[in-house]
């Protein structure tokens, strides 16, 4: 029964074979739905066995693994293809290629399954390059359109260039491993953690692995693929933000002991994650397109993710990848009701938080809510974080503490100003909603993670940090998160809580030249036109 | 001495300089005899521990530079099918431990294309697929075969082409030069592969075509075909394994 749980990549493409043959379309869904059931059932089982044991469940020669990392992916892909596959089986009804659809859909999951399965560089290498292809015959199902098939062209370019690079890292890897087992390279790796030397030929397996790590996940600046994709369907579109995208966090993870060998990767992935992480986010504030701006949100969350990588904070990174999908899958998946809805009523539809915070027009440009909600937010941050740190000392180590608060300040900030343009913002109920959702980010997060981290890598968990030399101490962090903190809520009330002059309209150059830079989403677009032009 | 022999036969110089100048042959007789001479290569391969030497390799990436740059300019299958194996034909030099594999693998990628090739020859009247386009949505069964072969073309997995260079590479003894030689074929392959994937598979149903799918014995032979494309895969990776 336990090695049952192991053919679960195989499941997905004995689907897509019988969808092959079978001709009646009410049947497609029926049966896609049914064994993707079945997939998570023994998703789930798999993750009892290894939570309630203790154990990694290998076979096939030890080419396949479902030990803890798996233990969180692999249930979570079941049941975000699940909805995905059930939301596909009315929305894509109409479509021309309904079967088509489904068999590919099957194949991109064999793959997924697959990549987080498997114990082997060669299997891994394989689900990799699959995921390649069958993301590209996804992004351009809609084969009428130009623009379906020209982007899914660049998505295909930048995911050959991982692919490439991931051989190359394999093959370099191997020669100077002579092993593709992943557990057996785990421990090795491990065992020169303790006693570390430096060696260029990994330094440079590791930037390989980085570096294909980065295209999949639409890092800057391979993030080209990502924004212009959501001409695909939108059960496509959910699975490229919430599946396939992260394939880059959960490569970085199942290297995670190779990266203990190398600071100097770490380094790097968190300097270009945090470059990401901004960069895409002022995308996604200024480009005027809804789908676009969707998908630099996306390329953001991976920044910020490949920066956790980089702080050491790996399994915080699995965390992130699968509440981001959760959440931006929602998203997708939701825009279809939302349309149905509003083609039925003229306004917006009528949710709990329209009737909360929408109702009435009240004033609320007043310093009084201001002061009101950065008191709230700070006050119990400290307060936790003195908590925290009186209760355990581990605390001090754990440096993803840095990014934990950050984030928790930035979704806080986000979603304060995504409050501030509501008719209520003076109420109490908006402050009280802010500062809860706020609390309860930063609560999850810090429990979550590491709760996450001791069940992955238990005892090693504290290696990463070590290893990644950007480990700032806790004093540190709380300096660098006060300086933020301040700067930012200074912006704030300078930008809506103070009287501006309006009078002085003309901004300054280096103003100008940032807005044009974000408007033209970094120049990157008209850059590969100009090339192509140049070419004609 | 062996290693020039090779590249004559595998590679493009021949054509180039002889079949293509006098148009001696047309494009379907000129795919046959490139098969033909590419399997007499993979023999001599074999048979002939063949010791490569740099200029080989050197003219053989010459030739395969320009055989890419002849096939991005066709839209015939019968071409793209010679071309891809020109292309390829550095590779032929370079592997000399698993080079049958790679070859064989290559040979059963091609067959199928000349399959697909010979379908539409004699359906449409023509080898050319860019008139033709968005088969996809018209004729699904041949759009499936020839999505496999030019995958399996621009060297991914599961099919034995990818296989074969992975394993090559992973146990083969190259030096800089002939990574970068590989680097070069392999992108080139895709290149080639996906920009015919995308004209012959995309696009609107052209009004003017009666588009026909494949017949039951047609789809039977493809079959057997990918079937057999899978068992090379199969050995391939069992190489790997072991």
């Amino acid at each position: 029964m336990e090695n049952f749980i192991l053919c679960i990549p195989g499941i997905p493409i004995v689907i897509a074979l019988l969808l092959i043959f079978i001709n009646k379309k009410e049947f497609i869904p029926k049966v896609s739905l049914t064994l993707s059931a079945l997939i998570a059932v023994l998703a789930l089982f798999g993750s009892y066995l290894v939570i309630r044991h203790d154990l990694s469940i290998t076979g096939f020669g030890g080419l396949v693994i479902y030990n803890e990392l798996s233990a969180i992916l692999v249930p979570y892909v079941a049941i975000l293809g699940l909805v995905i596959r059930k939301y596909a089986s009315k929305y894509m009804w109409d479509e021309a290629g309904y079967k088509r659809f489904f068999v590919l859909l099957n194949f991109i999951f064999a793959a997924i399954y697959l990549l987080v399965m498997s114990n082997h560089l060669i299997v891994l290498a394989i689900a990799w390059q699959l995921m390649s292809i069958g993301l590209y015959l996804l992004v351009s199902f809609n084969v009428g359109s130009k623009t379906a098939v020209k982007n899914a062209k660049w998505t295909m370019y930048i995911h050959k260039g991982a692919d490439f690079v991931f051989m190359l890292a394999v093959i370099l890897l191997y020669k100077e491993f002579g092993s593709f087992d992943l557990s057996t390279l785990s421990q090795t790796w491990l065992k020169m953690a303790s006693d570390p030397v430096s060696n260029p030929t990994i330094v440079m397996i590791g930037f390989l692995f980085l570096a294909a790590a980065m295209m999949k996940s639409a890092i800057v600046p391979f993030h080209i693929w990502l924004p212009y994709t959501s001409e695909a369907p939108t059960p496509v579109s959910a699975l490229m933000h919430a599946g396939v995208v992260n394939v880059g966090g959960i490569l970085l993870n199942k290297l995670a002991f190779l990266l203990l060998l190398t600071p100097v990767v770490l380094n790097v992935a968190f300097a270009i994650g945090l470059f990401t992480a901004i960069f895409a986010s002022i995308l996604m504030l200024a480009v005027p397109d809804i789908k676009r701006s969707l998908g630099y949100s996306t390329v953001g969350q991976m920044g910020y993710m490949i920066m956790e990588v980089g702080l050491g904070a790996f399994s915080l990174a699995i965390y992130h990848l699968i509440v981001h999908g959760i959440f931006k899958a929602t998203l997708f998946l939701e825009s279809g009701g939302l349309i149905h809805y509003a083609r039925r009523d003229p306004n917006i539809p009528e949710r709990v938080s329209y009737k909360l915070f929408w109702e009435s027009n009240t004033e609320y440009k007043s310093s009084n809510t201001y002061y009101l909600i950065a008191l709230f937010t700070v006050v119990p941050l400290l307060i936790f974080a003195g908590v925290k740190m009186f209760l355990s000392e581990e605390f001090f180590e754990f440096n993803a503490a840095i990014v934990i608060l950050a984030f928790g300040w930035l979704t806080g900030t986000q979603l304060f100003l995504s409050f501030f343009k509501v008719s209520k913002a003076d109420s109490i109920k908006v402050i009280v909603a802010l500062v809860t959702t706020f609390l309860l980010i930063i609560l999850t997060y810090e429990f979550i993670g590491l709760t996450l981290e001791h069940f992955i890598y238990g005892e090693h968990a504290l290696l990463f940090y070590q290893a990644a030399t950007l480990n700032v101490t806790f004093a540190m962090a709380v300096i660098i998160l006060i300086v933020i903190l301040v700067v930012g809520w200074l912006f704030m009330y300078k930008q809506h809580f103070s009287e501006t002059d309006k009078s002085v309209t003309v901004p300054d150059r280096a103003r100008w030249a940032f807005y044009r830079t974000v408007a033209h989403e970094g120049f990157v677009f008209g850059l590969l036109n100009r090339l192509r032009k140049g070419k004609k | 001495m062996e290693s020039i022999i090779l590249l004559l036969l595998s590679g493009g110089v021949p054509y180039f300089a002889l079949i293509e100048r006098n148009k001696m042959l047309n494009a379907e007789k000129t795919l046959l005899l490139t098969a033909a001479l590419l399997s007499l290569a993979l023999v001599w391969a074999h048979l002939f521990s063949v010791k490569v030497s740099c200029y080989a390799t050197t003219v053989a990436l010459g030739s395969a530079l320009w055989a890419v740059y002849r096939a991005n300019k066709t839209t015939n299958f019968y071409r793209l099918g010679y071309y891809i194996v020109f292309v390829n034909a550095p590779l032929f030099v370079l592997f000399s431990e698993h080079a049958l594999l790679y070859g064989v693998s290559l040979l059963l990628s091609l067959s199928g294309l000349y399959l697909v090739a010979r379908f539409y020859d004699r359906k449409y009247g023509s080898a050319n697929y860019l008139a033709i386009g968005g088969i996809t949505l018209s004729t699904p069964y041949i759009g499936i075969f020839i999505t496999i072969y030019l995958i399996s073309i621009a060297l991914y997995p599961p099919f034995p082409n990818a296989i074969a260079f992975l394993l090559n590479t992973l146990q083969g003894s190259l030096d800089q030069f002939e990574y970068f030689v590989a680097g070069t074929v392999f992108f080139a392959n895709f290149y080639l592969a996906m920009k015919a994937l995308q004209n012959a598979l995309f696009g609107h149903s052209n009004p003017h075509i009666h588009y026909i799918d494949l017949s039951m014995k047609e789809k039977l032979i493809h079959l057997v075909l990918v079937m057999a494309m899978l068992s090379v895969s199969l050995f391939g990776l069992k190489e790997i394994l072991a």
